[in-house]
């Protein structure tokens, strides 16, 4: 039974952590129906940017804050010089374009931080948590209050904001909304930079959670982010959250708790298959 | 009075919360020129989508040539005899305004698992698609890519398409609208060969004066229902029809 | 010529040939596929078992390995029809990661050892090696090449063109979408399981990850590089991403990354690929090749 708590509670962080990198995911292809691969690459940046940070300062704060900024940036440069001119193109083109890029910037930070796996030794500044017999580590607690907290800020914006409103009408038709007055660029602008900070954020609680942070971090997400906004509904992001979180908790109950024989990464996608032979939109997906 | 070739009763559509087309009836006869005219959004071009198979109707029936026609898929529908021309048009651009044609040519093949490995390069099939391009006057541009044509060409390329699948009936979606005066004329002496030909016609049209001078019958559509049917005289002075189009004359004001 | 040149070469002839098939199901019918190498792979693991397990032939197991490759095409062709466009790219990414877990996990694919000992083929008695093997490679490309060139000139080439460019209009030609899509989708995998069963041989140990997605990604490359929908786009994309990593040994550290970045330069002023429709080189060099002409 406590094993069973234990790997529940694992399963929520691990499907929070998922929530995290999906959305940004999910926030592009609302906007711009382009699947971001790459944006699992921003993750990896992030990772390292946070790390090499916190190594110079000793700061978390100013590690979040850097990686936020710097992930932001290159989310920008990726959105501009990429996607914009191939908009177009049929959507394999900027599919291959956005794995293209996802390569190279593994391979530069391959190149600039070596292949080793580095650790990222921080402590986050949250309690331990004791409920009954279970110690839920500060990094557990960590990552479901950052989390929670960054879910929470995502909804007011979207929902309470102009901006928000902005972003919302932007991703139900591009054209129409820029008839309407919005700039669109704009809109996709800020939503890229939404999107990357909060990988950044994920990437940095990633290297300190499992203390590794390496090139090819990203490959893995990459893959499992894709498989799950569709699970969740291409286009929405509640959807990318709920099944990101039914992922996580999957994962690691069949595997981690009842020792299902099953490849973990492929997980992913065989529950993908399964929800839409179900329900072809996705979970919570419309159209 | 012969069976009607196409028979359609009860038609009903409905988009969510939308009814496009509601008990819609209408029949046309072998060889007529029938009409289908309305104000915009009357569901004119959403009969012709049910009739060819794009979406299944909600309600009622369509019967073509003695068989039921609704909630057939569109290659199928086609495969009986029923071309069609879209409102937006649809051309193959990266192909030859020649291989467009070809690509309704290998009607016949496509059902087939045999057929279907035969080449399209024969000097019959090339011969046939040829003489359909001369018919709407496209044959000189017969090696052009077809993304490269002006509208006027592209509308007569629909036709010409539509013109070899339709070996019966050919649903006609506003192909006169953005064509100069001269290929207007052009065109309506082609539906008249058409006609000539033994082929039904189905016409959604906004310009009247075409389509007064075309049709043998008219019916029209408002919100979806049918208001009217007749020949084109009664039709101009149907009340409701003008109603329609031009809004309720206010009380007290005259006729225009 | 080294027997360096000859492996490198052998490698390009047998990708060409995968990437002839993707060419069919991207190229020719306009769908996505970015899990071909699951069925590269089907086709490399059948023709490995047969030669391992049962000692069947190359020769003799061909026409098997056609027919499942096909198959298995048709049977995950089918539930990828009943998505939408946006969701296909990523149900056949779905596909490739799913097939090598199968190829890994399930103990009669050799789990993570993969299958070894694979004998090489054997013509007129004598097994074909280095200088040999390249020839029959060869071939099977030729014979594919032909193979894409009729189809091309088919009326079922015609479809895949016509729904490629516009669905509905094709669909109301008369040319079924689920029908041709599956056509276009098992020729496409036949030919992969062709090219994987060539590989078997050659590489004489095949294991999982040598099907894995980044595999796929590297097809695909070659298909965009050469030109979509171009009958000598596959070979031209396969030859010059084959030779290019060589080309870079000196620089090793730095060879996937100066790939990637002529990938991401490519596909982004040139994604029709190098012998697309609009490219740069079919602008300059058919020009000047006509004016060659008497």
């Amino acid at each position: 039974m406590h094993l069973f708590f234990e790997q529940l509670l694992n399963g929520i962080a691990m499907g929070s952590i998922y929530a995290l990198v999906t959305l940004g995911l999910a926030l592009v292809y609302g906007i711009l129906r382009i699947l971001h691969v790459a944006h699992a690459a921003v993750y990896t940046v992030g990772s390292y940017v946070g790390l090499f940070i916190f190594q110079a300062t000793g700061s978390l704060l100013l590690a979040f804050l850097g990686g936020m900024v710097f992930c932001a940036g290159l989310g920008i440069l990726i959105e501009r010089f990429i996607y914009f001119p191939l908009l177009k193109y049929p959507p394999y083109v900027p599919l291959i374009a956005s794995i293209a890029v996802m390569l190279a910037i593994e391979e530069v930070c391959r190149l600039i931080a070596g292949p080793y796996i580095l650790t990222f030794p921080a402590k986050l500044p949250f309690p331990e948590l004791h409920l009954g017999t279970i110690t839920l580590s500060s990094t557990l607690v960590a990552v479901y209050v950052i989390t929670a907290i960054v879910l929470l800020l995502l909804w007011l914006v979207t929902t309470k904001t102009e901006m928000g409103l902005a972003m919302r009408a932007t991703s139900q038709d591009i054209a129409i909304a820029d008839a309407m007055g919005i700039n669109s660029h704009f809109v996709v602008t800020v939503t890229f930079i939404i999107g990357s900070a909060i990988a950044a954020i994920a990437g940095i609680l990633v290297g300190i959670y499992y203390n590794q942070v390496y090139p090819t971090m990203g490959t893995v997400p990459a893959y499992k982010t894709l498989a799950l906004i569709v699970v969740g509904g291409l286009g929405s992001v509640p959807g990318a959250v709920v099944a990101s979180l039914l992922l996580g908790l999957g994962e690691t109950l069949l595997i981690g708790y009842a020792n299902v024989p099953l490849p973990r990464d492929a997980l992913a996608f065989i529950a993908m298959i399964g929800v839409l032979m179900w329900r072809s939109e996705g979970l919570l997906g419309s159209r | 009075m012969t069976q009607p070739l196409l028979k359609v009763t009860g038609l009903s559509k409905r988009f969510g919360g939308l009814q496009a087309v509601r008990k819609v009836d209408f029949q046309a006869h072998s060889k007529e020129i029938l009409g289908i005219l309305g104000p915009n959004g009357a569901g004119k071009t959403v009969c012709f989508n049910l009739i060819s198979g794009v979406y299944p109707p909600t309600a009622g029936e369509i019967i073509f040539d003695l068989e039921r026609l609704d909630g057939m898929p569109p290659h199928q529908v086609a495969a009986r005899g029923i071309g069609r021309t879209f409102q937006i048009v649809k051309p193959f651009s990266h192909l030859t305004v020649l291989e467009n044609v070809l690509v309704a040519r290998g009607i016949s093949h496509y059902g087939s698992l045999t057929r279907i490995w035969s080449t399209w390069r024969s000097r019959q099939d090339q011969d046939a698609a040829l003489n359909i391009l001369e018919r709407v006057g496209l044959d000189g541009l017969a090696h052009r890519k077809a993304g490269l044509l002006p509208l006027g060409n592209l509308r007569r390329l629909e036709i010409a398409r539509a013109l070899l699948v339709g070996r019966k009936l050919i649903l006609l979606d506003e192909c006169f609208s953005g064509l100069r005066h001269e290929e207007i004329a052009r065109l309506e002496e082609l539906i008249r060969n058409i006609r000539q030909d033994g082929i039904t016609v189905l016409l959604i049209e906004h310009n009247m004066r075409v389509t007064m001078g075309l049709c043998d019958r008219i019916v029209v559509l408002d919100h979806g229902a049918k208001i009217a049917e007749g020949e084109p005289e009664a039709i101009q002075n149907n009340e409701r029809v003008i109603e329609a189009y031009l809004g309720r004359k206010r009380k007290g004001s005259h006729a225009a | 010529m080294s027997s360096y040149v000859i492996t490198i070469a052998t490698i390009i002839i047998i990708n060409a040939i995968s990437v002839c098939g993707l060419n069919v199901i991207v190229g020719y019918a306009g769908q996505i596929s970015l899990g071909h190498a699951a069925f590269f792979g089907i086709g490399a693991y059948t023709a490995a078992l047969l030669a391992t397990k049962a000692g069947i032939s190359f020769w003799a197991a061909l026409p098997c390995v056609i027919t499942i490759s096909a198959s298995i095409g048709l049977l995950l062709g089918i539930p990828s029809l009943r998505v939408r466009d946006d969701f296909l790219a990523i149900t056949t990414i779905g596909i490739n990661f799913i097939v090598e877990a199968v190829f890994l996990y399930i103990p009669f694919f050799g789990g993570a050892l993969g299958i070894g000992g694979i004998p090489r083929i054997m013509l007129f008695g004598s097994k074909l090696r280095g200088m040999g093997f390249f020839w029959l490679c060869l071939f099977f490309l030729v014979l594919v090449l032909a193979f894409c060139w009729w189809f091309t000139r088919s009326w079922a080439g015609l479809a895949c063109f016509a729904l490629r460019e516009e669905e509905s209009a094709a669909n109301s030609m008369g040319i079924s979408p689920v029908r041709i899509k599956l056509l276009a989708f098992m020729i496409g995998t036949a030919i992969a399981g062709l090219g994987g069963a060539l590989y078997a041989h050659y590489m004489r140990f095949i294991s999982a990850t040598d099907f894995s997605f980044p595999v796929s990604i590297a097809f695909l490359s070659m298909l965009v590089l050469g030109g979509m929908g171009s009958l000598w786009g596959p070979v031209l994309g396969a030859l010059i991403l084959g030779i290019l990593p060589e080309l870079f040994r000196p620089i090793v550290e730095y060879r996937i990354l100066v790939y990637t970045l002529l990938l991401l330069l490519m596909i982004r002023f040139q994604p029709g690929g190098l012998l697309g429709e609009v490219s740069f080189l079919r602008k300059r060099l058919v020009p000047l090749l006509k004016g060659l002409k008497p």
